[in-house]
């Protein structure tokens, strides 16, 4: 499956609405917010169809996914939106993990647990907001939809230390940046050392940059420590990300690619979006002077033009950066 | 005190039928009408899900209207579970952060009746606020203060050994 879909699920009393733009979608928050509210009614949907009572407008089928036959039930699944309430403990599992890598469904798992084997975006994890508005003078509707847990992120101004997550590429890149303007640069070597390195660095005002694509595991931990910290977060997509969006690379559909990736990613093909935006900077530099790899970097990015342009897509005022950013 | 166990809790902690993954079927299948209309229970039920205990069987939800005590959310669902069998070891990762003053609470309580610790398997980072409090991490032994201390022994707890590099 591949592009954004906004699904509408309601009944007399609840409306939710919200859009789906990956293959994993996380659902958390506190207590009482209505997620098994809405798993619950997505089921009798499910069984009951119209006679249910319930008004469900999704351009694919909806299904929830349930108890210990999962891996049977889910073999008769595609393309389809999967719900999955809290309680199923299979989620945690290397199978089910296997099971979404090579799916053409997109996943809504209802959710706290960290999920280390999943590779879900800080941007697709979701608490539940509900709003409750008089549709008549004797009833209230309570209108529900997705807001994202990470919408703002702590920033910090003038870092003395670069914690980043990549040990390749994206690494040497941002170390020669750093050392532009005299910023410590270590790489933490993996995204799951990376709350290890900002927990043992003693940096007054330190910065971590990791790929947003696949952080979402790591994310509450890190998140919270770097809120004690007083620590930064810079978490794009990915590195590569950023190379397709500085306009070093011509080609005439990356525009559109960029505005919309959610209409290109095929989700059976790229279990997490940051895998998807290394193939294309491999492929679109291949045979030219750009030619891109991840294992280590062409110096020629790290010339004072490829540099510029890169550094020009990251926001204003991180590491240096001067004018107009992303 | 409030005990955690971060991750799967291994036997030589608790023996496996004492451990309750799925805390809204085991609700639905073991509660009792009584728990409902304890007022300590009340005060949960109003706080976390902003509802009225009307009596054992009917509560009144400012969301959903008039409804049974197994339409209650996932978290107090827990809380009370916590609350009546602390014998048990229950998911509180079925709790959002709202539910953590009231685990607290419900430790407290036991303590001041002359009962033991209570015990809860977290499988993520709840948050206990800003302030200080006291809950001891099986894992580790370590009793911890505050937000800094529980983040560095769920870390270990939640991650150690997953092949998150790998999941991409």
């Amino acid at each position: 499956m591949r592009g954004s879909h906004t699904i509408r699920v309601g009944n007399r009393r609840v409306q939710f609405k919200f859009t789906l733009n990956r293959n994993i979608t996380v659902v958390r928050g506190d207590s009482a917010t209505g997620k098994t509210t809405l798993i619950s009614m997505i089921a009798e949907y499910e069984r009951d169809g119209q006679d249910s009572g319930i008004t469900l407008s999704s351009p694919k089928p909806c299904c929830v996914l349930e108890g210990r036959t999962w891996q049977r039930d889910l073999s008769y699944i595609t393309d389809s939106f999967v719900f999955i309430d809290e309680g199923n403990d299979f989620i945690r599992s290397h199978d089910f993990a296997r099971a979404v890598k090579n799916s053409d469904n997109y996943y809504v798992l209802a959710t706290r647990e960290t999920l280390p084997a999943l590779p879900y975006s800080v941007d697709e994890v979701y608490e539940i907001k509900n709003e409750t508005r008089d549709r008549y003078p004797i009833a209230k509707r309570l209108y529900s939809g997705f807001e994202h847990m990470y919408a703002l992120l702590p920033t910090v101004i003038a870092p003395d230390l670069v914690i980043v997550e990549d040990s390749n590429s994206g690494f040497e890149f941002y170390r020669a940046l750093c050392a532009k303007s005299g910023i410590a640069c270590v790489s933490a070597g993996g995204k799951s050392n990376v709350l290890a390195a900002l927990k043992t660095g003693t940096a007054q005002r330190t910065l971590v940059v990791a790929d947003g694509a696949a952080f979402g595991p790591e994310m509450e931990l890190v998140y919270e420590l770097a809120l004690q910290k007083g620590a930064g977060l810079f978490l794009p997509e990915s590195f590569e990300w950023l190379v397709l969006r500085s306009g070093l690379v011509k080609d005439d559909d990356l525009p559109a690619l960029l505005a919309n990736p959610a209409a290109y990613i095929e989700s059976r093909d790229y279990f997490s979006w940051e895998t998807f935006f290394t193939h294309e900077l491999v492929v679109r530099t291949a045979r030219s002077y750009l030619a891109y790899t991840k294992a280590a970097l062409n110096p020629t990015y790290l010339r004072d033009h490829e540099m510029d342009a890169i550094t020009a897509t990251l926001p204003d005022g991180l590491l240096g950066r001067d004018g107009a950013g992303a | 005190m409030l005990q955690v166990y971060f991750g799967d809790v291994p036997p030589e902690v608790a023996p496996p039928g004492d451990v309750i993954y799925n805390t809204a079927t085991y609700f639905k299948n073991v509660y009792e009408d009584d728990w409902i209309t304890d007022p300590f229970a009340v005060r949960m039920i109003k706080s976390v899900d902003k509802s009225t205990v009307i009596d054992r069987n009917l509560i009144q939800s400012e969301a959903l209207g008039m409804i049974p005590p197994l339409m209650l959310s996932g978290g107090v669902k827990t809380l009370l579970l916590v609350y009546n069998m602390p014998e048990k070891i229950f998911n509180a990762s079925t709790c959002g952060n709202n539910c953590a003053w009231w685990l607290l609470r419900i430790a407290a309580e036991r303590a001041k009746a002359g009962g033991g610790d209570v015990t809860v398997n977290l499988r993520h980072l709840m948050h206990f606020g800003r302030g200080r409090f006291s809950i001891r991490v099986l894992n580790s032994g370590t009793v911890v203060h505050d937000m800094a201390g529980m983040v560095s022994e769920a870390y270990d707890a939640l991650f150690g050994g997953a092949a998150v590099g790998d999941a991409r």
